[in-house]
């Protein structure tokens, strides 16, 4: 057997095992099964009383509030990042501003989130925007930073210069910082989504699994986790694939 | 001295920008154009912060309270997570099977969000301080696993082939070149999940409690204490700076063979 197959197949057992472990700890009657139970019983029981369809509705409405901040967060990040990293005089007015605001944890602005949008979808979105935003702005910068000065030399000696130069040359040179940012901004901004969803949101995966807690649906609140972590895996994954192969486009055009 | 010069000039425009833009945010509300509770002005976010240091709020609960319970609650996290993940993934790290066997269970617990547990725990365990810790220890848990697996499994075979080549025990190979060939990544674990810690620690504050400083934002902005808030999220601020400091202060003490981190670096 090549050991690719074998480490899936030893990953598959752990899974197995994992889920075993669950289920016997739970029907041994060590905790009681409607505060601790099996694994199958939750889901079954979960998806009993939240219908897939109900399921499906918060995964997409989460979804959207994740890709609304993100993309806000995304935009004005590199945006900044690049006319920072560019402009010299701008760069060094703004850097020491976000570098004052960038410690303050997201969820910290929950409260002034509040105050400033009231309890409604633009403070949820606001909170997820912060997450994604100085992650991807750092790393832009870092990138712009550190571009090799010969790549600079080089388009100039071919006859660019200002935005040409910055377009063609600097920002492709930053892409790579930008995608990392990119991933990092985008498992922020999940992370941050159940505590933004925990402001008098009606819908949404955050507000499915708290108001599952105030019913006292233990199975619910598993479901509900479960759920969360399998959409946060399979679209970190799928950024991580197009931002590759974006790269990849990237890197054949316009750059050497 | 060009290049010293430029770096003053800089820092000179970005204090300068800073200082003037807290002057017309303290004359737009002096104007009337910025409404105080949205965006409380300088000096009543100065007054809010010297309030809080002398009479404390809620009444009695001072500043240092708040403090010093939210780096409790980070720390007994953290250690409960270091003290798990550390002997875990070194003993997962060496053993090709065991990392292939865990791996996608690492993975999913990876990418389950912390936060997202915090009404697990409520029922689980109440509202008191073990939730608390115990979510904090989750989110570093997994990080730092992760991170300790990948120092032990990716430190160079030459390293180990040559010492195997010159008869080292097994256990002489993993003290003396597995475990410092690791550290440094262990290291990084460490200042990530300790980053995690404290971004978790502000949505576990928001329930159930009235100490510590994410308890403190929310309650102020519920008695429209604004000016309040804005000191609690400073504090957080620099609390954040000071553990990112201290973590790389200790890191120049603690391995000093290792240099240059870029490459473990995100």
């Amino acid at each position: 057997m090549n050991p690719r197959a074998a480490n899936a197949l030893l990953g598959a057992a752990g899974i197995l095992l994992t889920l075993g472990a669950w289920e016997l700890v739970a029907r041994s009657g060590i905790v009681s099964q409607s505060v601790f139970p099996a694994p199958f019983h939750a889901l079954a029981t979960g998806l009993a009383k939240v219908p897939l369809a109900d399921l499906g509705g918060h995964v997409w409405i989460s979804l959207q509030r994740i890709a609304l901040g993100f993309a806000a967060g995304a935009l004005l990040g590199v945006g900044l990042a690049v006319a920072g990293g560019w402009y010299r005089t701008f760069g060094n007015l703004v850097r020491p501003v976000v570098e004052l605001l960038r410690p303050i944890p997201p969820l910290a602005w929950i409260p002034m989130a509040i105050v400033w949008f009231g309890l409604g979808e633009p403070s949820k979105v606001f909170v997820i925007f912060l997450g994604a935003f100085f992650p991807v702005l750092t790393n832009t910068w870092k990138g712009m930073a550190n571009i090799d000065p010969t790549l600079l030399r080089a388009g100039q000696t071919m006859g660019l210069s200002g935005p040409e130069l910055l377009l063609k040359v600097a920002i492709p040179a930053t892409l790579p910082d930008i995608a990392t940012g990119l991933r990092i901004g985008w498992g922020l901004a999940f992370g941050v989504l159940v505590a933004a969803e925990l402001i008098a949101a009606e819908s949404g995966l955050g507000y499915l699994i708290m108001n599952a807690r105030q019913l006292g649906e233990v199975e619910v609140i598993i479901l509900g986790i479960l759920v969360i972590g399998a959409a946060n895996l399979v679209t970190d994954n799928l950024l991580a694939r197009v931002l590759a192969r974006w790269l990849n486009r990237s890197s054949e055009g316009s750059l050497p | 001295m060009g290049a010293a010069a430029t770096r003053h000039a800089a820092v000179l425009q970005g204090a300068g920008f800073i200082v003037s833009l807290l002057l017309l945010w303290e004359l737009a509300s002096a104007l009337g154009w910025l409404r105080p509770h949205s965006f409380p002005p300088p000096s009543r976010i100065a007054q809010g912060a010297w309030e809080l240091a002398v009479r404390g709020f809620p009444e009695g609960v001072r500043v240092w309270t708040h403090t010093l319970v939210t780096l409790r609650r980070i720390f007994s996290g953290f250690a409960l997570a270091m003290l798990a993940a550390i002997p875990l993934g070194l003993l997962i790290g060496r053993s090709p099977t065991l990392d292939a066997l865990t791996n996608p269970v690492i993975t999913f617990a990876r990418s389950v969000a912390t936060l997202s547990l915090l009404p697990l725990v409520i029922v689980w365990f109440g509202t008191g301080e073990l939730s608390k810790t115990l979510l904090i220890a989750y989110g570093c848990f997994w990080v730092m696993l992760s991170n300790v697996i990948a120092g032990v499994k990716y430190v160079d075979p030459v390293l180990v082939r040559a010492a195997r080549t010159m008869d080292t025990p097994g256990r002489e190979i993993f003290t003396h070149i597995v475990l410092p060939a690791a550290l440094p990544r262990i290291f990084a674990g460490a200042r990530t999940a300790l980053g995690v810690g404290f971004m978790v620690i502000v949505g576990a504050e928001m329930i159930g409690t009235i100490e510590g400083l994410g308890a403190l934002i929310m309650e102020a902005r519920t008695f429209y204490r604004t000016d309040v808030t804005i000191v609690g999220m400073m504090l957080l601020g620099v609390m954040g700076v000071l553990f990112a400091l201290g973590m790389e202060a200790l890191e120049r003490r603690l391995l000093p063979w290792h240099r240059g981190l870029s490459e473990v670096r995100r």
